[in-house]
Formats: C-alpha cells, sequence, structure tokens
C-alpha cells in the first residue's frame, strides 16, 4: 500500500484518468443492471405479487397463459395448500383521450392474489376494477370509466394498487364475471366457468395434478416463459458482462503501460532485494485503490441520475445486485493486473540497472 | 570468518569469437570491518565482480559465499532475500524511487525489512551526508550529487552487513567525496561491516584497508596504501 499510494499521490493526473474510466464503465454497468431489472419488473411484478409457487395450465398452452382454457370443475383434479382461479386477457383501455395497453385478470375476492389496495377501494361488483397504479401516471383516475377494445363492456376504476403490471401491460383486478362479461360478451353465462390458470402455493409441485390435460409450472418458468422476458435479459445481460471484459482489458492496458514505463525501476528495487511479492502487491494495492474509488463514485452517479430520471424509464435499482455487479468490476480490474504483476516478476535486476 | 568470498569464480558473455571473459578464475575474500576498494579501468570488469559478489548475477563457474551462505544455486528469491538482508547496494545508476520523497525512500525498507537505522542515526546520516534539507523532496527536485548522497544513505540505512558501492562519488566534488570516504570508513569500523567500492579515483584509496586492481577481469591485490599519504 505505501508504495502504490504515494506513487497516486505523486501522479494525480495519470491516476485520475484510468479511475475516471473505471467510472464511467461502472456507471454504464450500474445503469444498465438497473435497466435490466427495471424491464424484469414491468413484465413480472404482477406475477411476484401473487407469491406463488406455480401455476397450472393446460398442457398444450405451452406455458403461455392466453392460450390457456380451462374449466372451473378442472379444480378437483388439483392438490395444494391454496389454490387462487386466474382468468387473463389483454385490451386497450381508453379513459377520454387517454389510451393504455392493459392486462385485465378476473378473480375470486377471497383467493389469496387478490392485491392490497393502496389507494381507493376493492372492486364491489359489476365491472368495478382495482388498477395498476402505473395507469395513475398515464392520468387515469378513480371513478374513471374505461371502455375497452374488444367489447362494449365499460369498467370503473375504484381503487388503485401497487406493482401490478404483467409483461408490460398494468394489470386491472375484477371479479371472474367481469372478466367472463369483456370476454364473451352475450356468451358470458354460457361460459362463467373459463379461466385461464390456477395460481399455487405449495411445497409439492410434483403431485399437484395427475391429469394429463394441465401442466404444472414452476413460477420461475412460468415467468421466463413470458413473451420476450428471457430474449431481453440476456440481450442486457449480455452487455453487462461484456462491459465486465472491457473494464478488465482497459485495466489491464493501462497498468501494463504503466509497470513497462516502470521496469527499470522495479528493477532496481529487486536490486536491493525487495520482493517480486511485495512489489505485485503493490500493484494490485494500486489497482484496488482505483477501482474501489471508480466504481464506488460510479454507484453514486447512478443513484443521483436515477433519482432524476422521468417515471417512464424503467429503472429500478436493486442494491444487493448493484454491490454484486461493483465488486465483480473491482475483481475483474485486479485480474487485469495480473498482466502486469507477470512483467513484474520477469524482470531482470542486473538489467535493470544497467550494471 | 570472511564475510564473503568468491571461489574460482568465472564470468564469461557469449560465446566463440564473440566470448568476453568479463571475470576471470577469481578468488576472492573479504572480513568484517574491512574498507576495500576496487580500481581499474573502464571495462576492466569491476561492476560484473560487484555483482556477482552481491549476487546480482550468477558466475558462469565457482561459488558465491555470502555470510555462510553459498549463494551460487540458490533461487532468485532466496537471493532477493539475502539481498535484502545482508547486501547494500550503491549503483553506478541512480536507484532511487522516483515518486518517493527522500524520507520515504528510507521508510519503504522500513516496509519490507527489520534492523534498518533508528531515528537517530538516520538524522545523524543525513547530517552527514549534507542532505537534512532535502528530506522532503522528491529525486527529480535533487541534483546529480545530492541524488548520489541520497543513495549511499538509503544503502547505509538498511545496516548491511556488505555495502557495494560501483562509484559512489562519480558526481561528487572532491570535499564531498573526501566527506563520503569518510563517513563510508566509520561506518565500516564502528559497526563491523564490510565494504567495497568501485572507483576511478585513485586519491581516495587511501581511506581504504586494502586495493584491488581489476585489468582485464583480472582482479589482482595492489600493494596496502601508505597511511602518510593521506595528509
Ligand atoms: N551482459 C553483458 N553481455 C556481454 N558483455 C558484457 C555484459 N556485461 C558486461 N560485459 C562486458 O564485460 C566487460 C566488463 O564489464 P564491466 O561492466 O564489469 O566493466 P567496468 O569495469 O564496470 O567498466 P566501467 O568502469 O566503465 O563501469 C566489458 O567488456 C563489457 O563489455
Ligand atoms: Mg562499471
Amino acid at each position: 500500500m505505501f508504495l502504490a499510494w504515494n506513487e497516486i499521490k505523486k501522479n494525480k493526473l495519470r491516476f485520475l484518468l484510468i479511475t475516471g474510466v473505471l467510472m464511467l464503465v461502472s456507471y454504464l454497468v450500474f445503469f444498465l443492471s438497473g435497466l435490466a431489472s427495471g424491464l424484469e419488473n414491468l413484465n413480472r411484478e404482477a406475477v411476484d405479487k401473487w407469491q406463488g409457487d406455480g401455476i397450472v395450465l393446460t398442457s398444450e398452452s405451452d406455458k403461455s397463459m392466453p392460450q390457456s382454457s380451462m374449466t372451473l370443475d378442472q379444480l378437483d383434479d388439483i392438490e395444494a395448500d391454496n389454490v387462487a382461479v386466474l382468468g387473463q386477457l389483454n385490451a386497450i383501455a381508453t379513459s377520454g383521450d387517454i389510451k393504455a395497453n392493459v392486462a385485465i385478470f378476473g378473480i375470486e375476492k377471497d383467493e389469496f392474489i387478490m392485491p392490497d389496495v393502496t389507494e381507493g377501494e376493492a372492486f364491489n361488483g359489476e365491472n368495478e376494477v382495482i388498477a395498476s397504479d402505473s395507469l395513475k401516471e398515464e392520468g387515469f383516475q378513480i371513478g374513471d370509466e374505461l371502455e375497452l377494445s374488444s367489447t362494449d363492456e365499460k369498467l370503473t376504476i375504484v381503487g388503485f394498487t401497487e406493482d401490478a403490471r404483467f409483461n408490460a401491460a398494468p394489470v386491472l383486478y375484477g371479479e371472474m364475471a367481469t372478466f367472463h362479461r369483456v370476454k364473451f360478451g352475450e356468451a358470458a353465462e354460457q361460459n362463467d366457468d373459463q379461466i385461464n390458470g390456477v395460481v399455487l402455493r405449495t411445497n409439492d409441485l410434483k403431485s399437484v395434478t395427475d391429469n394429463e390435460d394441465l401442466e404444472t409450472i414452476e413460477m420461475e418458468e412460468f415467468i421466463q416463459n413470458l413473451p420476450g422476458y428471457t430474449e431481453q435479459n440476456l440481450t442486457l445481460s449480455f452487455m453487462i458482462y461484456f462491459l465486465f471484459v472491457i473494464s478488465s482489458v482497459i485495466v489491464a492496458i493501462f497498468l501494463y503501460v504503466l509497470t513497462v514505463q516502470k521496469i527499470s525501476l522495479f528493477g532496481v528495487m529487486k536490486a536491493q532485494g525487495i520482493s517480486n511479492g511485495y512489489l505485485s502487491r503493490s500493484v494490485i494495492a494500486q489497482t484496488f485503490i482505483l477501482a474501489a474509488v471508480g466504481v464506488a463514485v460510479g454507484f453514486g452517479l447512478t443513484l443521483l441520475t436515477g433519482a432524476f430520471l422521468p417515471a417512464a424509464v424503467p429503472v429500478s435499482f436493486d442494491i444487493p445486485t448493484m454491490l454484486l455487479y461493483g465488486l465483480v468490476l473491482i475483481v475483474v480490474a485486479i485480474l487485469g493486473a495480473v498482466f502486469s504483476v507477470l512483467t513484474i516478476v520477469k524482470i531482470d535486476p542486473l538489467k535493470a540497472i544497467g550494471g | 570468518m570472511a564475510i564473503l568470498e568468491l571461489k574460482n569464480v568465472k564470468k564469461t558473455f557469449g560465446t566463440g569469437h564473440k566470448k568476453v571473459e568479463a571475470l576471470k578464475e577469481t578468488q576472492f575474500t573479504a572480513e568484517k570491518g574491512e574498507l576495500i576498494a576496487v580500481i581499474g579501468p573502464s571495462g576492466s570488469g569491476k561492476s560484473t565482480f560487484l555483482t556477482i559478489a552481491g549476487g546480482l548475477q550468477t558466475p558462469s563457474e565457482g561459488d558465491v559465499i555470502i555470510n555462510a551462505n553459498n549463494i551460487t544455486d540458490m533461487s532468485e528469491k532466496k537471493r532477493s532475500k539475502i539481498r535484502l538482508k545482508e547486501i547494500g547496494f550503491i549503483l553506478q545508476a541512480s536507484n532511487l524511487v522516483p515518486f518517493l520523497t527522500v524520507n520515504n525512500q528510507m521508510k519503504l525498507l522500513d516496509n519490507v525489512k527489520k534492523g534498518n537505522m533508528t531515528k537517530q542515526e538516520l538524522e545523524q546520516l543525513y547530517e552527514d551526508l549534507g542532505i537534512s534539507d532535502l528530506r522532503h523532496k522528491y529525486p527529480a527536485d535533487l541534483s546529480g550529487g545530492e541524488r548520489q548522497r541520497v543513495a549511499i544513505a538509503k544503502a547505509l540505512y538498511s545496516n548491511p552487513s556488505i555495502l557495494l558501492a560501483d562509484e559512489p562519488t562519480a558526481s561528487l566534488d572532491s570535499d564531498r567525496a573526501y566527506e563520503v570516504m569518510e563517513l563510508l570508513q566509520r561506518e565500516t569500523k564502528n559497526k563491523n561491516t564490510t565494504t567495497i567500492v568501485v572507483t576511478h579515483d585513485t586519491r581516495l584509496i587511501s581511506y581504504c584497508d586494502k586495493v584491488y586492481k581489476m585489468v582485464d577481469g583480472d582482479i589482482k591485490l595492489e600493494a596496502k596504501p601508505v597511511e602518510e599519504e593521506i595528509h
């Protein structure tokens, strides 16, 4: 640390530059991770809200909720601690000039997927719905009458709930009967046993059903199969991982150049008997200081930016993930220092001092 | 017992018609408390001799024994430890760390080894070398002679049992050169260590107990300098 710190003090500009680059890279990594988890939430928050362990859909639906169509009597074939029936469809909701793509959930009020109301009150009868509070930001209000794209039925917002988007669409929660009316119109009565799936709470997903027509899907797997979810995550993860590699290479190049410049100096110190270990530790310590400072500043800057960002940008900063990524950045930076360590080990003190 | 011993040591560079015998077969011993001068023309092998004696390069043949450690077949790691513990170098080229102040050059040694000078001793050393006022300066802000004196301070600070100095007075004026030689002499006697000084300056050899002359890789003991010549 002694050598490392004194060198940084003496050559401030040089080290400020590399810290600056590391700061920018970490800023980008943190921001992308925020974006990744923001987009993730956008897709899954309504599912996470269920706090379920799994979901039963029809086998032929290929894990896609809209494609799954089952009847209430199939509930008899399902064995779990706690079940909640769910009907779902997507629609465009219009109130005055504002339009929004929404997901309509038909649920039973006394089952566990009933959301907590954060504003207004729970639905209580025909065509009343609780809406995702993200709709509030788009201008929808309690009492609004919503026209729907697929039907003449009109829904009324009676309350809001937090964190309720399903595959990026804000959710409207209503009674099962409301859902049936929206979905089947005139034929609602005949179809009043139609649902899309059954959400489960159970420790034993394997023995939920032995009905061949039904498939039990673990909740995380269900989420992974939401349209676009996995692809989007992979893309962002790939970018983040690539940034790790880039920052490692940047640090490697920078430190290597610094080390090559100091070959004769290292040689002189080695001639005096200062060990490779000490000199290598000093380079590692230096890298650690630079990376830690860069990452810390990048972290702060990210949070600062996040605070000023408009709500429409889907970032959500998951602090544990960010800390993990910060740590990874520091580690890959230190890996970048390995080249320099190898160079130091190879320096022949005699050649360096030119005796 | 000899603190430093070279037995049948030879050093050749290159092969065939390019072969250079930098050091012909050499027997050499140095005792504790001795201040030894090595003189000789440029290219005669003085630096080669010194770096082999200090374990910085391995001889082509023969053994080097430092304080009862035969370093010839040691790994570089072990030799590095011996160098740190036993040897002080004052090199022909500057051996200061550019980003450390004079004081921190010494502190670096505190970081890597024990048994260095005490604060008072260091203070005295600064005084003797006339560098007390330079302690917070960086090497780049020192003159060549000042840098050399700091390098001498650094070598002495680690209390080496063998001090190897390659032209330590080259960029000093003659008064300073005499003072430095006196200092080296005093340190050698007081601490019962061994100092080997390579020099061109024949006036300085009067401070030494023994003088070796190097000619074409051949090292020979000269007649002991006569005490009267000094004063
Ligand atoms: N690494 C090397 N490869 C080839 N030849 C070398 C090498 N090092 C030294 N020599 C040769 O060995 C001889 C002795 O060199 P050395 O550096 O010991 O001389 P010196 O007495 O210290 O000279 P000076 O007083 O100029 O410093 C020279 O002829 C030199 O060219
Ligand atoms: Mg020389």
